[in-house]
């Protein structure tokens, strides 16, 4: 049996990583991947608070949303990079450290 | 008039004038009369100086406004001791005060307060209407245009200052007044006429004897003939209007105002003859006419003082021997200009023959219809002892009355609201004043009364024809030569031509002499001393505080508080500016640290 805490250590894990593609990287690209895994993190926790506290279904049907959230944004993200790439020719985030053209 | 220049300013002046002196007659107080004189004096100074071109009439002008002032300032403080004891200044209210006695028992520095004032006020009269000391404007007055001569400086304005001592007329009395008022008239009346004896222009006869005539009207207050001196007011007015335009006529036709060349202008002007001639009799005192009723009134109440107390002697004689110049001067005037041969063949020869016209004799004649004795008075003598109607012979009489001192508590019934709809004043004391023969008297008094004016009567009518008959001597039939006169009596002459020296007293003495070197020192003064002590020193403590004010204001407000803020709102811009670089992953390290902290806030 696999306990909560296991659960809560992978998620806390996933989130950290996250946090630190997000710092770390200059990638546009990682930067969205390093979300996903905050928003995976996030996920794993509601599904494993649902299973071992309160054991209904919302939390099944708030990381179903979460995913479906994640998949809509990295659609919406990815089309800002794409479009972004366009103009500068470059995915480095601090190329876009500009409001204006 | 109508070719001069400023036509229409003008007409703006007189029409001004004589808005101020309705505005002055309709006054129920003090004060709305004071200002209203004032605009009078404007418009009298803007008319004297009328022709500003020609040096006279600017300084004459200047003369007229600053000689009236000195009355006027008294006037004011008339006024201001009257208002400190009744608190009001209308005429009301001061004869219910006076009535009530709220003057008894003042006195201001000794003198009783209605002496003050009533000599403060009366001051004005003689400044507005050139009593004694202050006569020397009028003649000057004389620069102005002849019709504003006519209308201010013979009917109207200058009989505003007699109108104010009328209407003051209880305060004179129970300031005891009257007397020095007397005086006063009697010293002008008699003083003005003599200097009218020698003057050649035309205009300044006339001028001489308004001032005599006002000196006239100032008698008759004087001696306590308020109604006679109102009456002499108006008969004055007519007679001397119709003077001065016939003056002006005669000016008008020849352009000469010099008697000596004129002469013979009967004939050529015979319109303009016949009014001044009727005016002249008027101004004599030849019975009939309307200056021998009021004149007589008033000369017959001096001769029934005179009897009775004989501080009024000097009065009665100088009245009866103005009255003796008057009538010579205007005959020599008459005789001079219209009687004889054409002294001066060239102006006479080019003076226009007159035709009766609107403009310029139809009121003349007009003016000197009403100088007939009949429109004032329905008796022979004003006094009611020949009576030409039946009962109501003295309608001037009855109509105006005397408000004396001892009858002014009726006053206190008047009710403004009610007045002219119905008459609530207590009866008694009104129907006494309505005119009865015998001035309210008891019989065996009023006798005397009568007499002294019968004895008046008749040695005014001797006097009118006496002084009639020496200018006929002196100027018809030459049997009387003036120059010897005026060698006999060269020194009476020479001061006479000067007017007794007093322009020279005034002008030279008092101006030159003493007000020029205070005002000097006025100057010096003001100028060393106050301009270089009080106003320069200031100048320095100024200085000193400007110096202060000027480093607070750099160091402190502009340095420190100006740009403090300037430089605090730069620090701030330089964190905030750090913070919003742009760079997304900052902000998220800032998102992180900030979450990170609040939770770690909730959880210790």
């Amino acid at each position: 049996m696999i306990s909560l805490g296991s659960y809560l250590a992978i998620s806390f894990a996933l989130f950290i990583c996250g946090v630190a593609v997000m710092i770390a990287r200059k990638n546009i690209i990682a930067i969205l991947l390093g979300i996903e895994l905050i928003l995976n993190s996030a996920a794993l926790n509601f599904v494993a608070y649902t299973k071992f506290v309160n054991n209904n279904i919302d939390g099944h049907i708030m990381s179903l949303f979460i995913i479906v959230i994640a998949a809509c944004e990295a659609a919406v993200g990815l089309g800002i990079v794409i479009r972004f790439f366009q103009l500068r020719e470059s995915v480095h985030v601090d190329d876009a450290a500009q409001l204006q053209n | 008039m109508h070719d001069d220049p400023r036509f229409g300013r003008f007409f703006v002046y007189l029409s001004l004038f004589t808005s101020a002196m309705l505005g002055l007659v309709v006054s129920d107080n003090l004060l709305s009369v004071f200002i209203f004189w004032e605009l009078m004096g404007f418009c009298s100074y803007s008319l004297i100086g009328f022709y500003y071109e020609k040096e006279g009439a600017g300084n004459a002008s200047m003369k007229a406004f600053m000689t009236t002032r000195v009355g006027d300032v008294f006037f004011l403080l008339g006024i201001c001791a009257i208002w400190s004891v009744v608190g009001s200044v209308s005429f009301v209210d001061i004869y219910n005060a006076i009535g009530d006695g709220k003057f008894n028992n003042l006195y201001a520095i000794g003198i009783p307060l209605a002496t003050l004032a009533g000599f403060s006020i009366f001051l004005g009269t003689v400044g507005k209407s050139a009593q004694f000391p202050l006569q020397v404007w009028l003649p000057d007055a004389m620069w102005g245009p002849t019709p504003c001569s006519a209308l201010i400086h013979a009917a109207t304005m200058v009989a505003a200052g007699v109108y104010l001592s009328l209407r003051m007329y209880p305060l004179m009395e129970i300031g005891h007044l009257t007397t020095l008022i007397a005086y006063i008239g009697a010293i002008t009346a008699f003083g003005a006429a003599t200097i009218a004896l020698v003057q050649t222009d035309i205009k300044a006869v006339l001028a001489f004897s308004t001032i005599s005539q006002l000196g006239y009207m100032v008698i008759g207050i004087g001696v306590g003939n308020y109604n006679a001196s109102f009456m002499h007011l108006i008969t004055h007015a007519v007679f001397k209007a119709c003077l001065f335009l016939s003056a002006g006529s005669v000016i008008h036709s020849i352009h000469e105002q010099q008697m000596p060349k004129m002469g013979g202008l009967r004939k050529k002007l015979p319109y303009t003859f016949f009014a001044m001639l009727l005016c002249c009799f008027a101004i004599a005192g030849v019975p009939f006419f309307s200056g021998f009723v009021s004149k007589d009134r008033i000369l017959g109440d001096a001769l029934y003082m005179a009897m009775h107390s004989p501080v009024y002697i000097p009065v009665a004689i100088l009245g009866f021997g103005g009255a003796l110049l008057t009538a010579f001067y205007m005959f020599r005037m008459l005789f001079l200009t219209f009687f004889g041969e054409p002294r001066d063949h060239h102006i006479y020869d080019h003076a226009h023959e007159e035709h009766i016209s609107w403009n310029s004799n139809v009121p003349l004649l007009i003016l000197a219809v009403f100088t007939l004795g009949i429109f004032y008075s329905g008796s022979f003598t004003g006094q009611g002892e020949v009576k030409l109607f039946g009962e109501k012979y003295e309608w001037f009489q009855t109509l105006i009355q005397k408000p004396e001192a001892k009858n002014l508590a009726h006053f206190k019934d008047y009710k403004k609201e009610e007045f002219g709809f119905e008459d609530t004043r207590v009866k008694d004391g009104w129907v006494k004043a309505a005119y009865d023969p015998n001035y309210g008297l008891p019989e065996e008094e009023a006798h005397h009364v009568h007499v002294a004016h019968k004895i008046g009567a008749a040695m005014s009518v001797v006097i009118a024809f006496l002084g009639i008959f020496i200018a006929y001597l002196m100027y018809i039939t030459k049997s009387m030569n003036p120059a010897r006169w005026t060698e006999t009596f060269s020194g009476w002459t020479k001061a006479l031509h000067n007017k007794y020296y007093f322009d020279d007293l005034y002008i030279n003495k008092l101006i030159q002499g003493a007000m020029l070197p205070f005002n000097n020192f006025l100057s010096w003064l003001d100028m060393g001393v106050y301009d270089r002590f009080v106003v320069d020193g200031w100048e320095k403590v100024n200085r000193v505080a400007y110096k202060m004010a000027r480093w607070f204001d750099d160091n402190v407000v502009d340095s420190g508080m100006v740009d403090g803020t300037g430089a605090s709102v730069r620090l701030m811009n330089v964190v905030l500016r750090t913070v919003q670089s742009g760079k997304v992953q900052m902000y998220f390290i800032i998102l992180i640290v900030v979450l990170a902290s609040y939770v770690w806030t909730l959880t210790v």
